[in-house]
């Protein structure tokens, strides 16, 4: 009987723990899961779903003549359909014989070795999609300000907020058309990223050409205009020109418009947000706002709690203990003008959403689970020559893309000033 | 004698009529409205102050009775959601999305809003040929600003007393001395300690997938 291989060990452990990996990933603490996967939507091939849009009433109203008068045509209500196409994403984690070594191979060992890089391998898929979820459906996780040698010092927003140390990043220049990495031949990785101080981040290669307003996008996209997640920026947008989920915003330019407030720069103030609040009210019914949040980068949390009209979270800390009733009262209640708040490191700091998440929907190709070949989810590595590399690899993979039917049923405030101390 | 009851029968029947007339002309908008208590209006102002005009910092109102201006186009829709009108103008409506909720606000001073030339600036919304300030006149004394809603952890209604309220505003104040570097590490301690939550969340996760003493044999001491 031949012996048993570490591969072995390590796939044996994951299948113990395979049917956790959904709950690892849904658990809805971070915008992306908070979005529900949705199965009303109509799948038409392997790649396109079909998101079926009421975009003008039908019928036609008016008075008429009752002595032998004509009561005109009628109209129906008009369809359109936009398309959702999901997009594949992985995430890689390899395991090194060193684990076996380091754990004498000792069954109880390597299973501890396999969860926690589950768990690991899971918070940071989940983190890196979260951070797709504040982009623009192009996969740009930044915009460089200036180049000096391998430090990048990045333009808020994002700043340095959307990578971290380890991934695998591209450079493309500011049109989005040429990819720097693959023009150069060579791989660029994230080694440091600090996202609250100096945003810079350092990275190991720098492709030839790269240059200030060149743009970070990540691992996995290719040609030009690559398309992503289509995240808040995408479908909370005022633009009416380009193209959302297929449809072209010039032919429907106030019903995909998200409404807007411009701070001009300026700091976050009541009269902005109740500006933006008002807006969906006013064009969706002045009850309208029972389902938003209003989601933000904390830097924005942080300024309205300046404002000094709100319960400052260090309240809990500082309150008078756990066992008061009166604390349940803060117990993730904080709110802006009544909308509840959501904040997350990741989103863009200049910004405040209004999100109404029951018109958000996930529409998913492939669950999250491991990545599997004929019922192997474990792969060796090769080495350069060909021979056996003294590693493993497994995957996460999922494939999804996320959709709004209602770009209107929110709002937001952009151009937001950043408090003192950042 | 005679011509002079017929005139005053006259008299209450017109009377009459126009009572009737008014009354059918008359919309009654019923909302359920409620006056904050003075003894919780009293508690309130003894633990947050009053401000330059001697009014109290903190208050209580209800959702209902709570309005607020909002102007420029609206669209109005029926209960299915298909657009009846739009009409630009300036409305008087419920500030705040719950209605049915007690409210703690906090007094906040004009020069927070800045110049009346800036307040319109930013808020004039021109729509049909109109130009309307979307959140009403320049709050010249100051406005009321949302701080706080009454209610349980999961959204539930809340009855408003003087302790409850009291604490939110001592909770506010509280607040209001911290320094902001001291929030601001605030906020981002709470950020990883959501961060750890979910790394050991996950752990404990995993290790329900295993089984007891992670399948290792055991003797049963006796």
């Amino acid at each position: 009987m031949p012996a048993q291989a570490n591969a072995n060990v390590i796939a044996l452990q994951l299948e113990k723990v395979r049917d956790k990996v959904p709950l690892l990933y849904e658990r809805d603490d971070i915008l992306l899961t908070m979005i529900q996967q949705r199965g009303d939507i109509e799948r038409v091939s392997s790649r396109n779903m079909r998101l079926p849009l009421q975009v003008n009433p039908g019928g036609k109203a008016g008075s008429y003549n009752a002595d032998g008068g004509d009561l005109g045509r009628g109209s129906g209500t008009q369809y359109d359909v936009a398309q959702v196409s999901p997009i594949f994403f992985r995430f890689a984690i390899e395991i090194t014989k060193l684990v076996e070594y380091a754990t004498n191979g000792k069954e109880r060992s390597v299973e501890n070795a396999a969860k926690r890089e589950v768990a690991n391998g899971m918070r940071q898929f989940r983190a890196f999609l979260d951070k797709l979820m504040q982009t623009a459906g192009n996969g740009v996780l930044g915009t460089i300000s200036s180049v000096s040698g391998n430090t990048f010092t990045m333009t808020i927003p994002y700043g340095a907020a959307l990578v971290y140390p380890g991934q695998t990043i591209q450079i493309y220049d500011t049109t989005l058309t040429t990819n720097r990495n693959i023009a150069a031949s060579v791989v660029t990785t994230v080694q440091t990223a600090d996202p609250i101080t100096t945003q810079q981040i350092t990275v190991d290669n720098v492709p030839s050409g790269t240059v200030a307003t060149d743009v970070i996008v990540h691992d996995g996209l290719s040609g030009a205009q690559p398309v992503s997640l289509f995240g808040i920026k995408y479908h909370q947008n005022n633009a009416t020109t380009g193209t959302w989920l297929n449809l072209n915003r010039a032919n429907y330019p106030v019903l995909l418009q998200t409404p807007r407030v411009n701070a001009g720069n300026a700091a976050l103030t009541p009269a902005a947000v109740r500006l933006a609040i008002n807006k969906v009210r006013k064009a969706l019914g002045i009850n309208h706002l029972a389902k938003l949040i209003a989601y933000m980068a904390v830097e924005q949390e942080h300024a309205w709690e300046n404002l000094g009209i709100t319960v400052s979270q260090i309240i809990k800390e500082g309150g008078s203990g756990g066992g008061n009733d009166l604390d349940l009262l803060f117990t993730g209640r904080k709110t802006m003008s009544g909308i509840p708040i959501k904040s997350s490191v990741n989103a863009d700091q200049t910004r405040v959403d209004f999100l109404d998440l029951s018109h958000w929907g996930r529409a998913v190709l492939k669950d999250i689970d491991f990545y599997e070949v004929n019922g192997n989810t474990v792969f060796p590595i090769y080495g350069a020559s060909g021979g056996i590399a003294a590693s493993y690899i497994f995957y996460f993979d999922t494939a999804f893309q996320v959709w709004s039917d209602s770009p209107r049923s929110g709002a937001y405030i952009d151009t937001l000033a950043r408090p003192t101390g950042y | 004698m005679l011509a002079a009851r017929s005139l005053v029968l006259h008299l209450l029947y017109f009377l009459y009529l126009i009572y009737l007339i008014s009354s059918i002309g008359m919309i009654q908008v019923i909302r359920e409205k409620h006056d904050t208590p003075e003894n919780v209006a009293r508690r309130l102002s003894l633990a947050g102050g009053v401000n330059r005009y001697g009014e109290p910092n903190y208050r209580v109102v209800w959702g209902w009775n709570r309005l607020g201006w909002i102007g420029g186009k609206f669209e109005d829709r029926d209960a299915a959601g298909n657009l009846l009108r739009e009409v630009v103008e300036l409305r008087w409506e419920p500030k705040y999305p719950q209605v049915n909720r007690w409210h703690v606000e906090r007094w906040v001073p004009p020069e927070a809003y800045g110049s009346p030339a800036t307040w319109y600036s930013q808020t004039i919304e021109r729509a049909g040929g109109k130009s309307v300030a979307a959140l009403g006149p320049y709050p010249d004394r100051g406005e009321y600003e949302h701080c706080f809603t009454l209610q349980g952890p999961r959204g539930e209604f809340l009855q408003l007393t003087p302790t409850i309220v009291a604490y939110v505003a001592h909770a506010i104040e509280w607040s209001r001395g911290q320094g902001s570097a001291k929030q601001r590490a605030g906020l981002y301690e709470r950020e990883e300690r959501e961060d750890r939550a979910y790394e050991q969340w996950a752990y404990d996760l995993m290790d329900d997938s295993v089984p007891a003493m992670h399948g290792l044999p055991f003797v049963t001491v006796k």
